[in-house]
Parts: C-alpha cells; sequence; structure tokens
C-alpha cells in the first residue's frame, strides 16, 4: 500500500499524518488529536462505540484505514457543537438521561445524527433499524429511543423557528 | 493530558480551612468520609464507584440533604485508594445500603457540629436556628458553614448517634436527579479511564496463551516454550517484548504499532490440554468436586417426597454467560522504584491493590488505585487483570504505559458467569399444596485473583468461595423443605455477574412453582399468594399483577395467537439476597412477561414486560427507574440469546457474533411500577429486576405453547427442537480434512521424469549467460518513455508482485506459495548487485520472453513469461527504460529453495518445450481497436490468465476451454472470465469498466485480495484502455442488454429473501453470528452491493468467502474513494483471531443457504476455513 501522507478535515481543521496506512482512524483520532468521543470497542465494526461521521454518513473509525481517507471530511462527538452549544441531539441525549455508563453514548449519538440529517422524521422502526448496530450492555435503550425521538421533534422544531421568523418578518 | 486527579487524603489532613469528618481507619491516619471548605464546597468520599449506575448521584443527594446544602455543592470522590475509605468492593448492590451509611452519618455529623457552633456563637438556641444551602439563620443572624471553620482545621469523628433528617423533611432525596455526569459524556468531555493520558505514556498490549478463559489446572502459568522476537524486531515504534511466566506483552510507542507487534510477535505455546464439554456443561459440573452445605432443613423431605402427588423432579440449566462490557478494559500505569500509580476502572480498588502488591512486591501502601470511570461492568470484569498488566509492563520499560485490552481479550478471558445446574424434587399435597421441596444448586465460580497473579505463578484461580446461596432459599412456605449448595472451585474462569447465583437459583424456584400450580390447578399468581410469607412481597405481586391486567389461568393456551405466533404471559417474583448467607435482601421484584412465540421457527419475542419493584426509600427515582429498564433489557438478553461457547480448550465465543446480545429492534416495551415506600430504609436496587427474569419468560412461553424449557437460553432452535418434542439436534456428520486447494497442481515424480527425458531438443536446459553490464544512466532514456514504461509497469502488475510489505518499490522479496515451495520475487530494481542493473536490455528481454535470467538459469512460470513474450517490441523497451530510471533497492530478496526435485532449475526447459508458446493474443481486425487492444492488454502485459485459468500438474496454465475459466491466486479463487462465471448477474461491459477501474461494481461487489492489488496496479492506465479490457473480456461471454442484467440482479434479491427463514433454521448458529458480526455493515439500508449478487457467495468452491471473513476486504474504500468523492468509506475487518473454524464454517453455510440459496450446498466448511486459515498464516 502506498506509503505517504493523508490530509484530512477533523471537525473543521485540516490535518495531515504520516503514519502507517493501515492505521485504524480510531487511534488517528484518540491518540493524535485527543478525541475522546469515539470509543474503541472492538476493532471489528460490530459494536458501534467508535462510531464518527464522514461528511454525512456514520461508520465505524476502527475498521476505516487512515489512507481511505484522504481528503475527506471527519465529525466526531466534539465536532457535534457549534459555538460550544451542543447540537440537538446531544441536547436531547442529555434531557432524557440517556445514558448509564455511557460507553456507546458516541455511539447513538453520532448514529442519530446520520439518520436525522438522512430523514428528518424517522418512525420507530427506521429509528430502531438505524440504531441496531449499535450495541448497549446497560441496557439504555428505552431512554435512548426516546431520545432519538426528542431530537427529531428538537430539530424539527429548529427547521420550523426560522422558517417562523422568516414568514414574521415579511408581514408588513 | 491526565495526571492524579484526586487530592490526597494526606493533603486534606494538613489543609487548613476545613472541617473533616473521620472515622479511625486501618492504618495511623483516619478515613475522611466528608470534606467542607471555606468556600462552602462539601467533596464527599466513597469507597464505592460508579459503575454506569448513577451512584455518584444518588449519593452526592444523600450527602447535599443530610447537610442541607444545594445538590450543585458536593463533589462525589469515588474509589482512589488515596483519599477514599476502604469500603469493600462495589458488589451486591449495596451501595446505597450499606456503603452509604457512614456517608450520610458524616453529612448528620457535620451538620450538627455547625449547627452548635453557630449557636454557641450566636447565643441563639440549635432549635430555633434554620439552614437554606448551607446559611444557618434566624432573625438577625446568618453565618454560612464555610464561615465558621474558616482559618481552621477542624476534624470531627462520624457521631452514630447524629440526628438524621426525617423522612418528612426531604427536599433532594426521593426526588428525581438529573445525573451530573450525561451532559459531559454526551459532548465527548468526560475522562473515562480509557481516556486516561500521561506525559511520556507508551501503548502496551498483551499476548494471552492459548487456554482462553481458564485460570487454573494443568498448564495454566507454564505454558510459554519461547518468543521469536525478531518476529517483530523490524515494527517501527517497538520498545520492549515482557515475557514472565505465561505472561507475555509488547510495548511501543504507538498504540496501531503495539497492536501489530502483538498480533504478529510469535509465541509457542504447548498445547493446551483438553478441557471437560462446557457446551453441554452438566456432566461436567456434576463431577466437579464439592463441598455440599445444607442451608435449610425442614421437616422429613424424604417422607414427604414419597407422599408427594404429583411427584416432580426438575433440572434447571444455566448457561456461562459473559458481563460483555462494551468497552474492552483498559488501565496506565507508572511504576517507579517507589511509588506505582494505577489509572483504573476497577470495581474494587482497595481489593484490587491487595493483588497489585502481591504481584509486584510491593507494600500496599506505596501504590496508588486512580479510580475512573470504564464502560459498564455488571461484575468482575477484566478491569483488574488489565491493570496488573499495565504494572508489569510500566515495570519493564520504566515508563508509564496504558495497556487496551481487544474485544477477544475481553470476551475470552473475563470471569464468566457461572453455568448452574440446579435440581430440585417436589410435590403436591392432598390439597394441592407444595408438600416438599428439595433443591440442589451448583455454582462453580470464586472471587478470579487477578489474571497476572495466574500467569505469573503467583497464585492458582481454583479457590472455591461460597457464593451460589444468594436467594437459594425460596420465598414460599413449604413445610418440607431442603436446601443444598454445592460449593466448588470454577471449571472456567468465572466470578460474580449481576445476579450472582440468584438468578439461576430463582429461574427454578419461580419454574418449579409455577409448576406446581399448573398441576393444582389453580392460577399462578394465586398460588404463589397463597405460600409467600413476606407481606410486602404479597403486595407487589398483587399491584403488579393489576397494573399488567393478569386474567387468572388455570391452563395454557388462554392468551390464543394468530398466524404462526402463540401468545402467552409469564409471572415471576423474587427478593435478590445478597451477601455473605443469610445474606442482607435488596429491593423486591416481580415481572409479568408477555411473549409471542413462532412455532414455525422457534423465535420468541418479548414484546413487552410489567415489572414492579419495592426499592423502599428510592434516592433518586428516576435513576431506580433507568436501573429497572436496564436489568430487564440485559436480562431479557441473556435469557433469550446468551450462551458463551467453548472449544475442548479454550472459550470460542471472542466477539459479538459468537455473544450476540440483545439489539434494539428486540427491545421489549417495559412498564415500570415503583412501589413509592418513602419510610422504609433505601435498598438495592443495582440488579433485583434481573433476577426474576427468565422464569417469566419460560413461564410465559409455556403459557403460550404448553412446553416447559428448562434449559437457557431460548434460541429459536432450542424452543423449535422443544416445540417439536425433538432431544438435541445431532450434531452433522463432518468429513475428514480434504486436501489444500491453492493451486490445483499435484505432481507425481513420473510427471517429472516425463518433463526430464522429454529432452525437447529446441529447448536445451543449458542456456548462455549474457553479459553483465554497467549500470545505465537513467538520463540516456526519455521521459516519454519511461512514462510510458510506467504504464506497461502498471498494466503487467510488476510492482504488485516484485515488492513486499518490507522492501522498497521492485525490490522484490513478496512470496508465493506453490505446491513445489515458495518461489520469491527477485529484486527488478536496477540495483547492481541485487537487482536487474546489470542486465542489457537483450538479457532483459530474454527474461520476459522465454523465462530465461541473465546467467542463463531458467526462471519459475511464476514470473508469467507466457504471456510477456508477446508484448510488443516497444513496450518492452519502455519497460526496460521505466525500471532501470526506478530507484535501485538495495537489498537482496529471500533466495527460492523448492522441494526437491522442483529446485533442479533445467528442468523448466523441459516444460518450456510443452508450454511457452502455448498461449496466444487473439487479434481479429473486424472487432476493432479497442477489442484488439484490450486482447493484448488482457492476454499479454496484463497476463489475466495467470490466475484467471486453472493450471495442469506441470504447473502450467490449462488452454482451449479452460483458458480465462477460472483458477486460482494467493490462497483465493480467481473466477472465471469466459462467461461461465458463478455470480447469479452477468457483467456487461459498462460493470466490468467499473470493476477494474473502481474496484467495485454494483451489481457484483467489490475486488479484495490479489485482484484488489491488480486494480490498484491498474489506476495509473488511461480510461481507454481500461475500456478496452473491458470490451475485450465482455466479448468472451454473450452479450447482456443492461435491462436483462436488472431483472437477473431482482431475481437473485427476491429469491435471497424468500430464503432468510429457511436459511436460519437449517443454520441457526451461522445466521446469529451473521446477525452480530456482520449485519450492522451487511444489512439493512446499506451501500453495500446485497450479498445475493455477491459472485463469491454463488462460486462452486467457498474459497473467497472464506478468505474474505478470515482476512477481511479493505479494497473498496481505498479504490473507490480515489474516484468518488462522496463514496462510502468501509473497510472489512478480518475475523481471523475472532471466529474459529467451526464458527467461520456455520457463517458460511448460512451465507450460502440465505445469499445463494438455489446454489448447491458447500460441504466440509469447518476443514475447508481450517485449509484457508493455515494458507493465510503460511504467507505471513
Amino acid at each position: 500500500m502506498a506509503r505517504g501522507p493523508v490530509t484530512l478535515t477533523i471537525n473543521g481543521e485540516k490535518q495531515t499524518f504520516a503514519v502507517a496506512p493501515e492505521t485504524p482512524l480510531l487511534f488517528i483520532l484518540r491518540n493524535d488529536c485527543a478525541l475522546n468521543g469515539p470509543k474503541f470497542g472492538c476493532g471489528l465494526g460490530e459494536c458501534g462505540a467508535c462510531s464518527v461521521l464522514v461528511d454525512d454518513r456514520c461508520v465505524r473509525a476502527c475498521t476505516i484505514k487512515i489512507s481511505a481517507l484522504d481528503g475527506r471530511t471527519v465529525t466526531t462527538l466534539e465536532g457535534l457543537a457549534s459555538d460550544s452549544e451542543p447540537h440537538p441531539v446531544q441536547r436531547a441525549f442529555t434531557e432524557m438521561q440517556a445514558a448509564q455508563c455511557g460507553y456507546c453514548l458516541n455511539g447513538m449519538i453520532i448514529a442519530t445524527v446520520a439518520l436525522l440529517r438522512k430523514n428528518p422524521a424517522p418512525g420507530e422502526a427506521e429509528i430502531r433499524a438505524a440504531l441496531r448496530g449499535h450495541l448497549c450492555r446497560c441496557g439504555t435503550h428505552m431512554e435512548i429511543l426516546a431520545a432519538v425521538r426528542r431530537a427529531r421533534d428538537l430539530l424539527v422544531a429548529e427547521r420550523q423557528l426560522p422558517r417562523q421568523e422568516q414568514e414574521r418578518s415579511a408581514i408588513p | 493530558m491526565t495526571g492524579l486527579r484526586e487530592v490526597t487524603r494526606d493533603a486534606f489532613l494538613t489543609a487548613s480551612d476545613i472541617l473533616l469528618v473521620t472515622r479511625p481507619g486501618s492504618g495511623n491516619d483516619p478515613d475522611i468520609y466528608l470534606a467542607l471548605k471555606a468556600d462552602g464546597a462539601v467533596i464527599a468520599f466513597n469507597g464505592h464507584v460508579d459503575l454506569g449506575t448513577g451512584i455518584r448521584t444518588a449519593l452526592a443527594q444523600i450527602v447535599a440533604e443530610e447537610l442541607d446544602i444545594a445538590f450543585e455543592r458536593v463533589e462525589m470522590v469515588l474509589g482512589t485508594t488515596s483519599a477514599v475509605p476502604d469500603q469493600g468492593p462495589t458488589i451486591a448492590s449495596e451501595t446505597i445500603q450499606i456503603a452509604a451509611k457512614p456517608l450520610r452519618l458524616a453529612a448528620a455529623s457535620a451538620r450538627a457540629y455547625l449547627l452548635a457552633l453557630a449557636s454557641e456563637r450566636s447565643g441563639i438556641a440549635q432549635e430555633n436556628l434554620s439552614v437554606e444551602d448551607g446559611l444557618i439563620h434566624a432573625d438577625g443572624f446568618a453565618v454560612r458553614y464555610g464561615e465558621l471553620i474558616r482559618g481552621e482545621h477542624v476534624r470531627i469523628d462520624i457521631d452514630p448517634s447524629a440526628p438524621a433528617k426525617p423522612v418528612e423533611a426531604y427536599r433532594l432525596v426521593g426526588q428525581s436527579q438529573p445525573r451530573s455526569d450525561i451532559a459531559a459524556k454526551a459532548r465527548g468531555d468526560w475522562t473515562y479511564v480509557h481516556d486516561v493520558r500521561v506525559p511520556d505514556m507508551l501503548h502496551g498490549r498483551v499476548i494471552r496463551p492459548p487456554y482462553v478463559g481458564y485460570d487454573h489446572g494443568e498448564g495454566v502459568g507454564n505454558s510459554l516454550i519461547a518468543i521469536d522476537e525478531a518476529s517483530v524486531a523490524d515494527i517501527d515504534g517497538l520498545v520492549g517484548v515482557i515475557a514472565i511466566g505465561d505472561f507475555v506483552g509488547v510495548v511501543a510507542t504507538r498504540e496501531e504499532q503495539a497492536a501489530l507487534a502483538a498480533r504478529r510477535l510469535k509465541v509457542v505455546w504447548r498445547e493446551p490440554p483438553a478441557r471437560p464439554d462446557l457446551n453441554q456443561f452438566e456432566e461436567a459440573l456434576r463431577a466437579n468436586p464439592a463441598k455440599t452445605r445444607i442451608l435449610r432443613n425442614d421437616g422429613d423431605i424424604e417422607r414427604a417426597l414419597s407422599s408427594a402427588s404429583p411427584r416432580m423432579e426438575r433440572t434447571y440449566v444455566w448457561p456461562y454467560q459473559m458481563h460483555g462490557s462494551i468497552g474492552p478494559s483498559c488501565a496506565v500505569a507508572d511504576w517507579r522504584e517507589d511509588q506505582l500509580v494505577v489509572w483504573s476502572g476497577t470495581q474494587n480498588p482497595h481489593f484490587m491493590r491487595r493483588d497489585l502488591a502481591l504481584l509486584m512486591d510491593m507494600s500496599e501502601e506505596r501504590i496508588i488505585v486512580e479510580r475512573y470511570e470504564a464502560a459498564g461492568c455488571y461484575g468482575r470484569n477484566c478491569a483488574d487483570d488489565v491493570t496488573a498488566d499495565a504494572a508489569l509492563l510500566s515495570r519493564a520499560v520504566g515508563r508509564p504505559v496504558r495497556v487496551q485490552l481487544t474485544r477477544e481479550q475481553e470476551h475470552g478471558w473475563e470471569p464468566k458467569g457461572a453455568a448452574q445446574v440446579v435440581d430440585v424434587r417436589g410435590g403436591l399435597d392432598l390439597e394441592g399444596g407444595p408438600i416438599a421441596y428439595d433443591f440442589e444448586t451448583r455454582y462453580p465460580s470464586n472471587l478470579s485473583p487477578t489474571l497476572a497473579l495466574v500467569l505469573t505463578g503467583k497464585v492458582s484461580g481454583n479457590e472455591t468461595v461460597e457464593m451460589g446461596d444468594r436467594t437459594a432459599i425460596p420465598p414460599y412456605a413449604v413445610s418440607n423443605m431442603r436446601i443444598a449448595v454445592h460449593d466448588m472451585p470454577p471449571i472456567a474462569r468465572a466470578s460474580w455477574f449481576r445476579g450472582v447465583s440468584a438468578m439461576p437459583n430463582t429461574f427454578a424456584h419461580e419454574c418449579f412453582f409455577d409448576e406446581l400450580a399448573a398441576a393444582a390447578g389453580v392460577d399462578p399468581v394465586e398460588y404463589r399468594l397463597r405460600y409467600l410469607t413476606d407481606p410486602r412481597a404479597s403486595d407487589l405481586v398483587r399491584a403488579v399483577t393489576e397494573k399488567a391486567g393478569w386474567r387468572p389461568r388455570t391452563r395454557f393456551g388462554s392468551e390464543g395467537g394468530e398466524g404462526d405466533l402463540l401468545y402467552g404471559r409469564g409471572f415471576a417474583y423474587a427478593v435478590y439476597v445478597h451477601g455473605k448467607f443469610p445474606g442482607v435482601p435488596a429491593a423486591w421484584s416481580a415481572w409479568v412477561a408477555d411473549v409471542a412465540v413462532n412455532r414455525r421457527t422457534g423465535e420468541v419475542a418479548v414484546t413487552k414486560v410489567t415489572v414492579g419493584q419495592d426499592s423502599g426509600l428510592m434516592i433518586n427515582p428516576e435513576g431506580v427507574r433507568h436501573q429497572i429498564h436496564g436489568n430487564v433489557i440485559q436480562s431479557v438478553s441473556r435469557v433469550l440469546k446468551e450462551k458463551v461457547r467453548f472449544t475442548q480448550t479454550a472459550v470460542e465465543s471472542v466477539e459479538w457474533g459468537g455473544y450476540p446480545i440483545l439489539t434494539f429492534e428486540e427491545v421489549p416495551d417495559i412498564d415500570v411500577l415503583m412501589i413509592p415506600r418513602p419510610d422504609e430504609p433505601p435498598l438495592g436496587v443495582g440488579e433485583s429486576a434481573s433476577v426474576p427474569s427468565a422464569a417469566a419468560i419460560v413461564n410465559a412461553i409455556y403459557d403460550a405453547t404448553g412446553v416447559r424449557f428448562r434449559e437457557l437460553p431460548l434460541t429459536p432452535d432450542r424452543v423449535l427442537a422443544g416445540l417439536n418434542g425433538q432431544e438435541q439436534q445431532a450434531k452433522r456428520e463432518r468429513r475428514k480434512e480434504s486436501g489444500k486447494r491453492l493451486f490445483r497442481f499435484g505432481l507425481g515424480i513420473v510427471g517429472l521424469a516425463g518433463i526430464a527425458l522429454g529432452g525437447l531438443a529446441a529447448f536445451s536446459p543449458w542456456r548462455p549467460s549474457i553479459a553483465a553490464i554497467q549500470r545505465l544512466d537513467p538520463a540516456i532514456f526519455s521521459a516519454a518513455s519511461i512514462e510510458r514504461g510506467r504504464l506497461v509497469a502498471a498494466v503487467g502488475g510488476c510492482n504488485t508482485c516484485h515488492a513486499d510489505e518490507k522492501s522498497s518499490a521492485l525490490g522484490g522479496g513478496r512470496a508465493f506459495e506453490t505446491p513445489f515451495g515458495t518461489v520469491y520475487a527477485a529484486n527488478i530494481s536496477p540495483d547492481a548487485s541485487h537487482g536487474i542493473g546489470s542486465w542489457s536490455y537483450a538479457a532483459f528481454e530474454r527474461a520476459m520472453r522465454e523465462g530465461i535470467s541473465r546467467d542463463g538459469s531458467h526462471l519459475y512460470p511464476v514470473h508469467p513469461y507466457t504471456a510477456f513474450r508477446h508484448a510488443s517490441d516497444s513496450d518492452l523497451q519502455d519497460l526496460y527504460a521505466y525500471l532501470m530510471a526506478s530507484p535501485a533497492a538495495a537489498s537482496a530478496a529471500p533466495e527460492t529453495r523448492l522441494k526437491a526435485p522442483f529446485n533442479i532449475r533445467p528442468l523448466m526447459a523441459g516444460w518450456n518445450g510443452l508450454y511457452l508458446d502455448a498461449a496466444k493474443v487473439p487479434f481479429d481486425p473486424v472487432k476493432g481497436e479497442a477489442w484488439n487492444r484490450g486482447a493484448y492488454l488482457v492476454e499479454s502485459l496484463g497476463h489475466c490468465s495467470a490466475c484467471h485459468s486453472d493450471r495442469n500438474a506441470l504447473g502450467a496454465e490449462r488452454r482451449g476451454a479452460d483458458h480465462l475459466a477460472g483458477g486460482f491466486a494467493d490462497g483465493y479463487e480467481a473466477p472465471a472470465l469466459n462467461g461461465t462465471q458463478a455470480g447469479p448477474v452477468a457483467w456487461t461491459q459498462s460493470a466490468l469498466f467499473d470493476y477494474l477501474r473502481h474496484g467495485h461494481a454494483v451489481d457484483h461487489g467489490s475486488a479484495v485480495g490479489p485482484m484488489a492489488e491488480v486494480v490498484r496496479s491498474l489506476s495509473a492506465l488511461p480510461d481507454a484502455d481500461i475500456a478496452a479490457m473491458a470490451t475485450y473480456l465482455a466479448g468472451l461471454s454473450s452479450p447482456v442488454a443492461p435491462e436483462e442484467a436488472a431483472a437477473q440482479r431482482d431475481t437473485a434479491i427476491l429469491a435471497s429473501e424468500a430464503a432468510r427463514e429457511k436459511a436460519r433454521l437449517a443454520h441457526p448458529e451461522g445466521a446469529r453470528i451473521f446477525e452480530g458480526a456482520c449485519a450492522s455493515c451487511h444489512a439493512g439500508e446499506t451501500p453495500l452491493v446485497n450479498l445475493a449478487l455477491n459472485s463469491n457467495l454463488h462460486s462452486t468452491k467457498p474459497t473467497n468467502v472464506l478468505n474474505a471473513i478470515l482476512s477481511g476486504a479493505d479494497a473498496p474504500a481505498s479504490l473507490v474513494v480515489r474516484h468518488r468523492a462522496d463514496a462510502e468509506v468501509m473497510s472489512m475487518p478480518a475475523f481471523a483471531d475472532s471466529l474459529s473454524d467451526r464458527q467461520v464454517g456455520e457463517l458460511a453455510a448460512y451465507l450460502r443457504a440465505r445469499f445463494a440459496p438455489q446454489k448447491e450446498v458447500w460441504g466440509d466448511l469447518e476443514d475447508a476455513a481450517r485449509s484457508v486459515r493455515s494458507t493465510k498464516s503460511a504467507s505471513h
């Protein structure tokens, strides 16, 4: 495999890494960028704890080699917030207290963000299907499902808000 | 960076502006339970830790309540040995019930002391003073807590008679309090032990012995024979390889380097001894030496049994299960001559510190355990083990070391929740009451000493402890009752796991009483209420069944069903009794479970659980609710799905495919009833709601089907067998291992003699050498020629074969396994001594066209000169220019040494006489330029047939109809290119183009293995050349219209959907592995090609499927990305270290049945997997 530095954008910042090409993205994020959101869970893409967004898709950082990411954009749990305001999905998970140990929380939040970007109004079955490959051992599923529904509603409200404002300001 | 986080006890003991509430400790210093600072901040200390249950929040509520301060003012310090008192391990749900008591008293003592002080200062009587958020006030007087101690160091003892607040006055306790950690966790700001980084830290990995999951017995601690350090010597950043007894570890600068070294380190171990069968473990448990404890012996059990009618004897079997923490354990250690600091996710910091002291030969006082949260553990996982591992590695390298266990290590080595076998005898008296209850339980488990102590030979894990007695006594009044516990050492490594022995014991009690009720013709809830002796239990049972709308029933089937589904409801009740017998009861719990059983497939869905709990006073009710949810979901998972599998020598289930847990789609609705008991003492809520689970579900299945199950888990195959009244499905016979399938050579000595004696005159075995030349100055070649040569090299894949991971480009060294032995690719860089720098063009051309080296010796036809001989002169000249202008690689490739008689290179002359001219490049002016260009690229430079044609016994490609009809390469099957390929969708020209260009075709899949390298090499070529190859290759089969291909695709996908259920019934374990290990990418809305279209799954041979499972496939990600900016980034990991040959075989059988249902079943898959694995390991 070709060796050579790989440049990608992580949480909005362009970064270059000259490491072994097969290095998993997860190790780069955690050890080189000190981004602790993505967690090591299985190294096999089975549990989802390491999930990050590549562009808008939820992928498993433990199995993605850094060499596959040249020129791509990666967002981690830490990169979801804007202006230090938590992302609505993060807010929803906090409101619903959707964590016990919280180790799987990263994957659940990232998967939810990806789901809601693709499908802003998912039904119960779609939510469960989107999370099926994300394992939680504490049994926080009820709270997580509630958080996803809450996040969906928050985002819908957020989208409507500017529209309403626009409409209001349009009234003479 | 994280250093020591907690302020030490010493610092508090010498601080000023502080009030400390203490109790005499075991050492010279007192234990601190609470500290109040002059600024009003309160730090409270507890020896227990938060395992994800929210204890941190509940404890802070208790402190804030008793002190009358705001919740936010309290900071909890949990577990860290340099700060907190030793309150034993965080087990048995006892934090709130036991460990919180001194804390509460400490807060009450502080409040009383401060009030007295304020009263003294103000002259106002204490009863006239009131407190609000730490402000003591009465008319005209006000003082803050902090002010009272400013400038002082006050130390008071916990006053056991300090007035605790009456419940009526509570404002925080009993109110739901959002947890203090979740917001930070949702932002990624929380520091878990996995996130600890200390200055100068290195990364470690451990390599465990082959007796995975056993901690005593033959071979344990003394199985290491040798370590080949040279096997990892070339890994960048490697700092050390450490071995002590059977403890082996590696340390490197970067984590991926340590991980690579751990994978690659060659360690020779003694063959592990065969162990008792723990898949069918009943016999092993009965044979395990035991000491019997009789916990109760009332009445005359034998006489009562003899008069019982009916008399029932039942055996309940509970499997080995896993804690299954989502994060494999991790720790950091910093060893110095005089001190060891560990950052650990331990459940029992002080208990572990004793183990570390023993392991490291240090006194406990010199060890600090900084406790950080880890992934939820539900009992004893590998948190302590990895801490000890880190300590050993840090001492070996003299720097801080972080050790992260792999998923496979956590699964394999975590002390398991023990299997249990419970025998119950009993029956009814004449009135239908329980006349006798004779109960015997076996629990092979102990405290699991820290693994490093076992591996280094310091202790053995064979101790027997008395923990099989949890909830061993049923809650019902039976006058003749004998309860016996057979205390025994573990067989496989086992220790406490949520519910400990109470879960299996209750499974037996509550199923047996359900059966008694049915035999008596009484509703099972009514029957229990008749014999329950505990009024709080009866209250709970009534409340829960009322909430669930329980309708009394005296026979099964009353819930009805629809279609294949049968509905049922089951009830169970338990109080979890923990601690040393007779133990302490925690919260009471009762379940009504609703199930739907598919009588055709055996699938059981738990659709709803109505669960009630009497927890006494609830500190944080929402926290209790979450804990109940967690227990319900985890225990449903255990009951329906979970069983650890073993090989003869080791734990076999080492990832989530082999040990699947409940997923979102399987989670039941949960209706929680929490009985308000604010006036009763708080009870442990950590585990109680798990305990009735198994019996409630099994009783519900009985209610649905009339069949009683007494063994877990309730997998579809078990349930179906039960419904069909079948015995255990007989294991399928497996035929003996078939021969290796590499290249299909098989050469007898007669064939060789044929070559040697054939003596074809035209092919003299002795060829002249061509004189060496001075290395040419690259400047003599034109840039254009070099560039054209680069493309020729790309088509020919020169650098694919003539380089390996270690060598520089064109430096050679790549090994080719052939049945004749290993052939190493030569260095073809222009280095004068190791490469071909001294070769003239004439020598080069002869090698390319005739397979003769410059010195006159014959090359082996692994070098595809049979194809290259048809290359155009100009292409070969350009290639020569390119090679000569490339950087020289001054390293010798390994010398090829074949097995005799294949090592006689002159024999190749005879070979050439037979086969050299067999290949031809077709030329047909009628077919146009693209086709002819494609033919040239495919048949000459591209030498596709070298892999895609079968070879005869002499290693020559078969021609004629066999040309491009499929072959083997590097242990992979190279499928047919001539229209006879196996996949369900015919290859269109555009699909071929996509595949060669991008390594991926939508209706076919991705290039992996050697083909991925070919595609990578071809990426240098212009689209026109790729299109030309596609044109020629498409012409090898009959033309297919795109609509036809689309119809084929739809048909294949429909067929695979239709085969889903049949495949699952035929291969239940394979189906489970697929769900756990593969479905996260290969099911649902996936951007990957539907597996129903995957050519490899449709092939007559399973080779490529097995290769993909064992070696993974990262080609699509690395190839596609170059061409499509929005392409999915995915990569399939290798499962060679995670799945056994048997598991791979089960999985492949399921895949075939599910995705290529119309194709013939693959046979001997376990053997085939073994063969592919051994080929793979031989070539690395």
